[in-house]
């Protein structure tokens, strides 16, 4: 694999020189006083961070619908945020020429709930941050792949520190040629490894039921969510939850049910329906006001469900999602 | 019926295909063959128009079980909606499966000739989700 390696300051020069063009953006992460943010820069850049070391929210979800007519936006993003936007773009939420999706190593992220002292924002600083694995976000600790091998173009890092930018299609060749040397062989060893497979997830509806306790049905977490883009989503309004003498029937069919209604109803539903575009990237734990913890349910279930496909949200842009493809001769004990 | 047969007696919500399970459903019909009372039968155009939110809801707003049946692959009447729902459905079993109630849906391909297919298939069904009700109300 061939790529160049960075030099201090190097990236910076690269997206300025991307950034003379009127038409031309870059999304990433500013550094100021209050932390570090996601940010549109337009012209130059101006206080940049290439790492951003806590998650707030997931910034493919700001990128719904984005049809920009001529311009075009360098996505500077966390593994995670790229594997979202590719499934947008499979979705035609984002259209492919007006992006160029660069992913970047990530280290790992603190939730912003949790967030009591000053995160640092430099690599070698947040890898000793991270020693103590308790300071780091339950959805990035048993995060599968913060390795930057998906979308356009990656940002590696290698063991000594140093950065490299390696192209992964067309695309990505226009940022390296933005980036000054030649291109030389990429060494094997990168820093991010790839995660062992774990446990099948399994649960029973007990411990559904304990975990959702305190849900609220606020919907937060399907606002938050960057893949759970429906303009017209079956829970607006409450047409799909059981109200009045539905509610009553619901009552005298199984029993006393916990208030607020229709709560177990709403998350296996949404559940389903981002199983095979979920990014586990655990936006919806982040804005959930109560702490559940839904990226256990979230991540657990669509890992389950994308396995039968061999399938994994965001790997690349030309795999179609499962369940808008087939194959005829497959699964051949789906029935019963 | 006392209360006590009532509640012994499971609810099941079918989904049947109109152009195969449902044709079957009438032919078993039209040949006096019987089955279970408890199995209400939804129409759907086609297997694949059936969104895995109805199922979800139709378990959490009380059946017992739910399935749903279509043409075999390759008979559907749109072509290859049956291959969809097949994918579909298949997700959501492993989803049920993660949480442990798996044998509340089943996916059956039942064509219009085969109305004793349909009876066995809805019979047999019915009798397991029946034994396990019975058996969780003893316990």
């Amino acid at each position: 694999m061939k790529g160049k390696k960075l030099k201090t300051g190097e990236i910076e020069n690269a997206l300025n020189r991307f950034l003379k063009d009127e038409q031309h953006l870059v999304l990433g992460f500013k550094k100021d006083e209050s932390g570090v943010s996601h940010h549109i820069f337009k012209g130059s850049l101006d206080h940049y961070s290439l790492l951003n070391p806590v998650f707030g929210a997931n910034a493919a979800l700001y990128l719904r619908r984005l049809f920009s007519k001529g311009s075009q936006v360098m996505l500077m993003l966390r593994p995670c945020e790229i594997r979202a936007c590719v499934e947008l773009n499979k979705l035609t939420q984002i259209e492919r020429e007006d992006i160029i999706a660069v992913s970047i190593d990530c280290p790992g992220t603190v939730s912003s709930k949790e967030k009591k002292e000053e995160v640092p924002a430099e690599l070698h600083e947040l890898n000793d941050y991270f020693k103590n694995k308790d300071s780091m976000r339950w959805a990035c600790s048993v995060c599968g792949e913060k390795r930057a091998v998906v979308g356009d173009a990656g940002i590696r890092i290698d063991e000594k520190g140093n950065y490299w930018a390696i192209p992964y299609t067309e695309k990505g060749e226009v940022l390296l040629s933005l980036i000054d040397g030649e291109p030389e062989e990429v060494p094997a060893e990168l820093l991010a490894a790839k995660e062992q497979k774990k446990d099948k997830f399994q649960v029973d509806m007990e411990i559904f039921n304990k975990d959702f306790e305190k849900c609220i049905m606020c919907m937060n977490c399907r606002d938050m969510c960057p893949v759970c883009y429906c303009i017209d989503c079956v829970f607006n309004g409450d047409e799909y939850l059981p109200k009045g003498d539905a509610l009553l029937n619901k009552v005298f069919r199984i029993g006393s049910v916990k208030m607020p209604r229709g709560k177990d109803l709403f998350h296996f539903i949404r559940m389903y329906h981002v199983s095979q575009t979920c990014v586990g990237c655990g936006a919806c734990e982040e804005a959930c006001p109560q702490g559940i913890p839904l990226t256990k349910y979230f991540k657990g279930v669509s890992e389950r469900l994308q396995d039968i496909f061999s399938y994994m949200s965001g790997r690349s842009f030309d795999e179609p999602i499962p369940y808008v493809t087939f194959l005829e001769d497959e699964l051949k004990d789906a029935t019963d | 019926m006392t209360d006590e047969a009532k509640e012994k007696n499971p609810e099941i919500v079918g989904f049947a295909c109109s152009y195969c399970t449902f044709k079957a459903s009438e032919m078993a019909g039209s040949l006096r063959m019987k089955y279970p009372e408890g199995v209400k039968l939804i129409q759907v155009p086609c297997s694949s128009r059936v969104d895995p939110a109805f199922v979800i809801k139709a378990v959490f707003e009380g059946a017992d079980g739910v399935f749903v049946a279509g043409c075999h692959p390759g008979d559907c009447h749109f072509i290859k909606g049956n291959y969809y729902t097949r994918r579909k459905i298949v997700a959501l079993k492993e989803m049920f499966d993660a949480f442990s109630m798996k044998e509340k849906l089943r996916l059956f391909w039942v064509s219009a000739a085969e109305a004793r297919r349909f009876i066995d298939k809805v019979t047999t069904f019915y009798n397991d989700i029946k034994e396990k009700k019975n058996e969780r109300e003893k316990a």
